[in-house]
């Protein structure tokens, strides 16, 4: 009689313990298993940014307006307003990479901040290239992308939220901003939590 | 005794319901802009979350650089808040889904009673046909 009385309270409690940790495992990056955590800027926070920037600026119709399609784009400055060390790429790259796919605008990397090439060798062979065949400089950017990554957080008893504003500017040759635009996502919650 | 409990239970379960109402709302009843509804072909695998996330239309327009840009229309047919997520996928001419790094899964919310847009542009001027995929949120 025991027997049977124990052996499901045992199955049980060995179900509830080995649910209790998750094996590890395979996720989509950036998808709903995702962990979410309200102190840092997670993986689907800079997907969800950058898509939405890229959807935005592909909309606006900006890039075609350039005399020789496809749109030269040069990395400019983004500034890091938060806490946390964030390494900008991974806004950029998924920005660049979404502009670069739709054909409307490609990206220079001899071209930075400072006279900083991102692609050291490209400019050399970009410049020997010039100098050999005696041709003018190259192209122009045709618009500069700049921004800047804000946070502000705010608790009320053991509840935290933190609000990140990603803003970002599109400048022509003229320094006008013919495109921004902002995307915010706020997060609330005591502890970081698998899944949205 | 036990309906005096009972009353007590309801009572604190109508207050905690009560912190997300279901919402109100007003709109010009002459509208200026029309828009292009097409017909779309749904697949519902979850009943609860087709009665708090209803599809109830969607339409289509191209942005002026030639992307196919869709809106959808989402209503809340209970009474209660509700959180989801969502995410678009984008298809070619011949059916082919487009690899699209900044395809995010994004996280909404949509009050009781309410109707509120998603929408979306489509990565590359190449896509002809989309899929919005609704997920109740965990």
């Amino acid at each position: 009689m025991k027997k049977i009385v124990l052996l499901p309270i045992i199955a049980v409690s060995a179900a509830i313990l080995t649910g209790c940790g998750t094996n590890a495992h395979y996720i989509q990056t950036g998808g709903r298993e995702s962990i979410v955590s309200v102190g840092s800027i997670n993986d689907q926070d800079f997907i969800q940014a950058a898509d939405s920037a890229a959807s935005d600026l592909l909309a606006s119709g900006v890039l075609d307006r350039v005399k020789n399609p496809p749109a030269v784009l040069a990395m400019s400055r983004i500034v890091n307003n938060t806490g946390q060390q964030i390494d900008i790429d991974l806004l950029t790259k998924k920005i660049r990479v979404a502009l670069n796919q739709s054909g409307k605008a490609v990206t220079t990397t001899t071209f930075g901040l400072g006279g900083q090439a991102e692609d050291p060798l490209a400019k050399g062979i970009q410049q020997q290239q010039e100098f050999m065949n005696d041709q003018k400089p190259a192209r122009l950017p045709d618009f500069t992308l700049s921004g800047k990554i804000i946070e502000t957080t705010a608790k009320a008893g053991n509840t935290s939220q933190a609000t990140y504003s990603f803003q970002l500017s599109l400048t022509d040759q003229q320094g006008i901003a013919v495109w921004e635009g902002e995307k915010q996502i706020t997060k609330q919650g005591s502890k970081s939590t698998v899944g949205f | 005794m036990i309906k005096t409990k009972l009353a007590a239970i309801s009572a604190i379960a109508l207050l905690m319901a009560g912190c997300h109402n279901p919402m109100n709302s007003v709109e010009n009843a002459q509208k200026e802009g029309q828009r292009n509804m097409i017909a779309d072909q749904r697949v519902v695998n979850d009943m609860g979350l087709n009665r708090s996330v209803y599809v109830a239309g969607v339409n289509t327009g191209m942005t002026p650089g030639g992307f196919l840009k869709v809106q959808v229309e989402l209503f809340n047919r209970t009474r209660s808040f509700h959180r989801f997520s969502y995410h678009f996928e984008w298809f070619d001419e011949n059916g082919m889904q487009i690899d699209n790094v900044v395809s995010a899964t994004v996280p909404d919310q949509i009050e009781g009673g309410e109707s509120k847009f998603v929408s979306a542009v489509a990565p590359t001027p190449a896509c002809r046909d989309f899929r919005l995929k609704l997920l109740e949120a965990h």
